[in-house]
C-alpha cells in the first residue's frame, strides 16, 4: 500500500484549470519532489493534498483511506503535517510555546485544562529544539528568530507530532547556503520517520535530496522519475529548466 | 476569555447576562425557590445552553470572520431586548419586579453588604477559574485559535469545538452574573440584555486591554466612577468624550490603556539606546 496516492486530481477555479488530471504517489520513507515553474499548479496540488482546498475531481488516499474531502484537521489526525511557504508560526509566542501548540493539538480539552501532559511534552520539546538548533531560543519569542530559524521551527512543529507524511512548501525559500544545507540534512533525517513531499522550484536543491521528482506544467504532471532522469528529460528541459 | 484569549469578538454578552437575570426573576417570582446555589445553577445551565446553541450556529462548519460574529451577536442582543420589551411573560417594558432576597443554607441575604459579599465571592471564583484556564495548556490552544485559526486546524485542533467551548463558558459566566444582578437589584428590565450594555462591556475590554483580566476591571471601575460625576457635569458632551477616548485607544493603544506603562518603558529604553 502506498503512503499517499493522488489519483487523477483536477482542481478548477471557474473556467481556470489549475491542476489537470494529476496523479502521483509517495512510498513510506521516500522523499518526493514536486517542481514546476511559477503558475504551474504545484501549490494548488499541494493545497488539495493538505486539505486547504478540495479537488474538483479525482481522489487522494492516505495509507489507503480516502481523504479527498476531509478537513485539514482530520488529515492532521490521520498523520499529515505541513510547513507552509511563508512560515506560519505563532510569532508572539515563545519557541517552547510554539512547539507545545503543535504537540498538544490532538489532546482533549479536559486533558489540556488539567495540563496533564506538560512534563511529557517538555521532553519532546527539548529533543526537537536540539535537533533543529533552537535550544538557546526556547524562551525567546518566535518573532526574534531569523528567517531560516523560523522555517526550522515550523518544520520542527510539523515533526513534533510524528507524522506519517510531511508536506514542505518551499522549505528553503530565503535561506542562506549554509541554512539550506542544514535544512537538507534535517529533511533527510525526517524521511527516516515519514514520507516527505517537497514543493520547490529549485531543482538543484531537491535533486540531491529526492528519490523521485514529478514535474508539473500548466497543471499537468509532464514527467516523473529519478533526479537524473528528470535532469535529462527533454520535455522537462523544454517546459521547465529553460524558464528558470 | 472570548475576545482577548480566543478572538471571538462578541456583542452578545448582555443578552446572556439578561437571560440569567430573567430566568432567576421568573423562577423566584413563580416558585418558592430562593436558594442562591440553585438559582446560580439554573442560570449557569440556561446560559450554557443558550451559548451552546448560538455557538453551534456561529462556529460549526466553515470559519467565519470576527465581523460576522460581532454582527450576529449584536443582532441577538437587539432581538433579546425587543423580546423582553414586548413579551408580557417577561413583564414587557416594565420588566419583572419583586425578586425576593436570595438565601444560602436557609439564611436570607437581606442586606446590601451581604449581597455585595455574595457578588464579590462569585467574582473571585470566576476570576480564579479564568486565570487557571488561561494558564493551563488550554490557554495556549485558545491563543493558537485566536492568532491563526486555519494554522491551528492544520495541527489537528478542532477549531469549532474550542470556540464553542469558550463561548459556552463565557455564556455561563455572563448568565450567572445576570442572576447575581437580579437578586441584588430585586428587579430586571429589558435594558439589561440590550445593545447599550453589550457595547459598554466591549468598551471596558477595549479601554482596559484585551487579553488581560485586570485591565477591563480597572477600565470598568474608573469609567463607572467618572461616569457618575461627568454625567452631571457634562451630560451631553460626556458620551462624545468617551467615544473619542475609545477611538484614540483603538488607534494608538490597541492593547488598551493598561499597556501604556509598558509602551512608555519601551520608548524610554529605545531612547536610551540611541
Amino acid at each position: 500500500m502506498k503512503l499517499l496516492e493522488v489519483n487523477s486530481v483536477t482542481k478548477t477555479f471557474g473556467s481556470l484549470v489549475a491542476v489537470d488530471n494529476a496523479s502521483m504517489f509517495i512510498e513510506q520513507n521516500e522523499i518526493v519532489g514536486l517542481i514546476g515553474p511559477n503558475g504551474s499548479g504545484k501549490s494548488t496540488l499541494l493545497h488539495t493534498i493538505c486539505g486547504r482546498t478540495f479537488a474538483t475531481a479525482g481522489t487522494i488516499q492516505l495509507q489507503g483511506a480516502d481523504i479527498t474531502n476531509k478537513t485539514p484537521q482530520i488529515r492532521a489526525k490521520a498523520g499529515m503535517a505541513i510547513k507552509f511557504q511563508l512560515a506560519r508560526i505563532y510569532l508572539e509566542k515563545t519557541v517552547r510555546e510554539n512547539l507545545l501548540i503543535s504537540l498538544q493539538a490532538k489532546q482533549s480539552i479536559l486533558s489540556q485544562l488539567r495540563s496533564a501532559s506538560l512534563k511529557k511534552h517538555e521532553v519532546k520539546i527539548l529533543e526537537l529544539a536540539k535537533e533543529f538548533q533552537l535550544e538557546e531560543y526556547l524562551n525567546e519569542p518566535a518573532k526574534s528568530l531569523s528567517h531560516g530559524q523560523q522555517q526550522w521551527l515550523e518544520i520542527a512543529m510539523a515533526m513534533a507530532v510524528d507524522p506519517i507524511l510531511l508536506l514542505l512548501d518551499e522549505p528553503t525559500a530565503g535561506m542562506s547556503p549554509k541554512e539550506r544545507a542544514d535544512t537538507a540534512v534535517l529533511i533527510k533525517k525526517a524521511s527516516k520517520k515519514c514520507g516527505v513531499l517537497i514543493v520547490e522550484h529549485d531543482l538543484d536543491f531537491i535533486k540531491e535530496l529526492c528519490n523521485r521528482i514529478s514535474v508539473l506544467h500548466h497543471g499537468n504532471i509532464v514527467a516523473t522519475g529519478t533526479p537524473a532522469q528528470i535532469e535529462n528529460d527533454p520535455k522537462v528541459k523544454e517546459v521547465y529548466l529553460t524558464r528558470v | 476569555m472570548c475576545w482577548g484569549q480566543t478572538g471571538i469578538f462578541t456583542f452578545g454578552q448582555a443578552a446572556l447576562f439578561g437571560l440569567g437575570g430573567y430566568v432567576v426573576a421568573l423562577v423566584t417570582t413563580k416558585s418558592s425557590i430562593t436558594d442562591m446555589g440553585i438559582l446560580l445553577l439554573i442560570a449557569i445551565v440556561a446560559g450554557a445552553l443558550a451559548g451552546f446553541i448560538i455557538g453551534i450556529f456561529l462556529f460549526s462548519g466553515k470559519r467565519v470572520g470576527e465581523l460576522y460574529v460581532a454582527l450576529v451577536t449584536l443582532a441577538i442582543s437587539y432581538i433579546c431586548e425587543r423580546l423582553a420589551n414586548s413579551w408580557t411573560v417577561l413583564g414587557s417594558g416594565n420588566g419583572i419586579p419583586g425578586i425576593p432576597y436570595p438565601t444560602i443554607f436557609g439564611h436570607e441575604l437581606g442586606s446590601a453588604m451581604s449581597l455585595f459579599f455574595l457578588a464579590f465571592i462569585a467574582f473571585a471564583i470566576a476570576l480564579i477559574l479564568c486565570i487557571l484556564i488561561v494558564n493551563s495548556q488550554f490557554g495556549l490552544t485558545m491563543n493558537a485559535v485566536r492568532d491563526d485559526e486555519e494554522r491551528a486546524e492544520f495541527f489537528g485542533y478542532n477549531r469549532s469545538v474550542v470556540q464553542i467551548f469558550v463561548f459556552v463558558f463565557s455564556a455561563a459566566l455572563a448568565s450567572s452574573a445576570g442572576a447575581l444582578f437580579a437578586v441584588s437589584e430585586g428587579f430586571v428590565s429589558p435594558s439589561m440584555s440590550g445593545l447599550a450594555l453589550s457595547t459598554t462591556s466591549v468598551l471596558w475590554v477595549v479601554l482596559g486591554g484585551r487579553g488581560t483580566f485586570f485591565g477591563p476591571l480597572i477600565a470598568l471601575t474608573v469609567l463607572q466612577v467618572v461616569n457618575i460625576k461627568m454625567q452631571n457635569a457634562l451630560p451631553s458632551l460626556w458620551p462624545i468624550l468617551v467615544g473619542f477616548l475609545l477611538l484614540l485607544t483603538m488607534i494608538f493603544l490597541p492593547k488598551g490603556l493598561t499597556s501604556l506603562p509598558a509602551r512608555i518603558r519601551e520608548s524610554r529604553r529605545k531612547a536610551s539606546q540611541g
